[in-house]
C-alpha cells in the first residue's frame, strides 16, 4: 500500500489540520511528505501521526511569526501614545506606518512622520523596541508557552511512532521466527504436541 | 462629539439597563453566551462511524481490542482539541474599537442627559462614568488582535497537553 493511500485510509475519519487563508497548502503537504519520506513503510497510523507531528511543527512557525508580531503591536501602541495620537490608537494607519518603516519602504512623509513623534518622545528605534518588549513581556511569554507545549506534542508523537515502528518490527521478527521454527520442524524431527512421549 | 459617537454611549447605557432575554428561546441562545470551546464536555465516541471505522483500521495493526478502542478515542480527542485549537486562534474576541477610544471625561455630558429623564442625581453620572472607565481598562489591557488570540489559545493548553498524553500513553501500551 503505497504512502498516499495510506494517508487516504486513514485522514477521512480524522478532521485534517486547517491552514489560514494566506498559507500555502503546497508547502504544508511537502512538509508532511518529507517527514513521511523519513519512516520505512508507515502504518496508516504512523501516518495518522506523523500528520499530526507536521500540524506541530506548523503551529511553531505560526506562533513564532505571532512573537513578532506581538512585539510590532506593542510598537504601534507606543508610538501613538508618544505622539498623542491615543485617539488613533493602535490603529492600521500607524501599524502600516511602522512597518513600511523597518522594512525601510516607507514613503519620505511617512518616515519623516514616525521619525518626528520617536524624537517627540526622545525615543530611539531600539528604545521603542526595548519597551515594546517589556509591555509585550506577558504576551510574549504566553506565546512562548504554546511554543513548548508543541515541543511537548511532538515528543510524545514521536515517541508513539516509535512505539508503533517498533511494534511491527517485532510481529515481523516473531513471524519469521515462527516460519522458521516451522521450516525446521521435519528437518530435525522434533517432538510435536500431538505426539506422546514412548 | 460626533452623532455616532452619542449613540453609542446611549445604546450603551441603556444596555446596562436590560434585564436579559425572556422568551424561552431567548433564554436558550443566551445560556450559550458563556460557552467558548466545549472541550470540557464528554463527547460519545463510541457510537460515531468514524470511531468504529478507526477501530477497525487499527486493529489491523495488531492491537488489542481494547488498545484500538482506546487509540481511536484518544486520536478523536485529539482532533477535537486541535480542532478547537484552531477555532481560537482564528476568532479571538474582537478588539472594542468604540470603548477602546472613546474619552470617558469627555463623555460626561453625554451620560448626564441620558441619565436626566430617570431623575438621577450627580452621583449616578460619576458612577456611569467610572464604569465605562473600568471598562475602558480592562478592553485596553487585552491589547490587540494578536495579543487576544495568543492569550485565549493559552487557555487551551492543559486540554492539547492531557489530549496528547492519553493518545500517547494509549499507543504505548497497546
Amino acid at each position: 500500500m503505497s504512502v498516499d493511500h495510506k494517508v487516504s485510509s486513514l485522514l477521512p475519519f480524522l478532521s485534517s489540520p486547517k491552514l489560514l487563508p494566506d498559507e500555502s497548502e503546497a508547502e504544508f503537504q511537502s512538509g508532511l511528505k518529507s517527514l513521511l519520506s523519513e519512516l520505512d513503510n508507515p502504518s496508516p497510523l504512523a501516518v495518522a501521526l506523523v500528520s499530526q507531528l507536521n500540524e506541530s511543527l506548523w503551529w511553531i512557525k505560526r506562533h513564532t511569526v505571532d512573537k513578532e508580531l506581538l512585539l510590532h503591536e506593542a510598537m504601534a501602541r507606543l508610538l501613538s501614545k508618544a505622539g498623542n495620537h491615543w485617539d488613533t490608537y493602535d490603529n492600521h494607519k500607524v501599524s502600516e506606518a511602522l512597518e513600511r518603516y523597518l522594512n525601510g519602504r516607507a514613503e519620505k512623509d511617512e518616515a519623516e512622520w514616525i521619525g518626528e513623534i520617536l524624537a517627540e518622545s526622545k525615543l530611539t528605534l531600539s528604545d521603542l523596541r526595548v519597551r515594546a518588549f517589556k509591555d509585550a513581556a506577558k504576551h510574549i511569554k504566553m506565546v512562548d508557552d504554546l511554543i513548548h507545549r508543541q515541543h511537548q506534542t511532538m515528543r510524545h508523537l514521536q515517541r508513539s511512532i516509535d512505539s508503533i515502528d517498533y511494534k511491527s518490527r517485532l510481529i515481523k521478527r516473531m513471524d519469521l521466527e515462527l516460519a522458521a521454527l516451522e521450516s525446521k520442524q521435519p528437518v530435525t524431527g522434533a517432538l510435536t504436541l500431538d505426539d506422546k512421549p514412548s | 462629539m460626533t452623532i455616532n459617537h452619542r449613540r453609542s454611549l446611549a445604546n450603551r447605557s441603556n444596555a446596562l439597563k436590560s434585564t436579559g432575554p425572556t422568551s424561552l428561546s431567548g433564554k436558550r441562545a443566551s445560556s450559550q453566551n458563556s460557552r467558548k470551546h466545549g472541550l470540557n464536555s464528554a463527547p460519545d465516541y463510541e457510537s460515531s462511524s468514524e470511531y468504529r471505522a478507526l477501530v477497525d483500521l487499527i486493529a489491523k495493526e495488531g492491537f488489542s481490542v481494547f488498545a484500538c478502542a482506546d487509540i481511536a478515542s484518544g486520536l478523536l480527542n485529539y482532533r477535537r482539541v486541535m480542532d478547537a485549537y484552531y477555532d481560537t486562534y482564528t476568532s479571538p474576541e474582537p478588539v472594542d474599537e468604540f470603548l477602546r477610544d472613546v474619552d470617558v471625561k469627555a463623555s460626561i455630558p453625554i451620560f448626564k442627559e441620558l441619565l436626566s429623564p430617570s431623575g438621577s442625581e450627580p452621583g449616578d453620572v460619576r458612577e456611569m462614568a467610572a464604569f465605562f472607565a473600568d471598562m475602558q481598562r480592562l478592553e485596553r489591557r487585552k491589547g490587540g488582535p494578536v495579543s487576544r488570540r495568543s492569550a485565549d489559545t493559552h487557555k487551551l493548553i492543559r486540554y492539547q497537553r492531557n489530549g496528547i498524553a492519553r493518545l500517547s500513553r494509549a499507543i504505548r501500551q497497546g
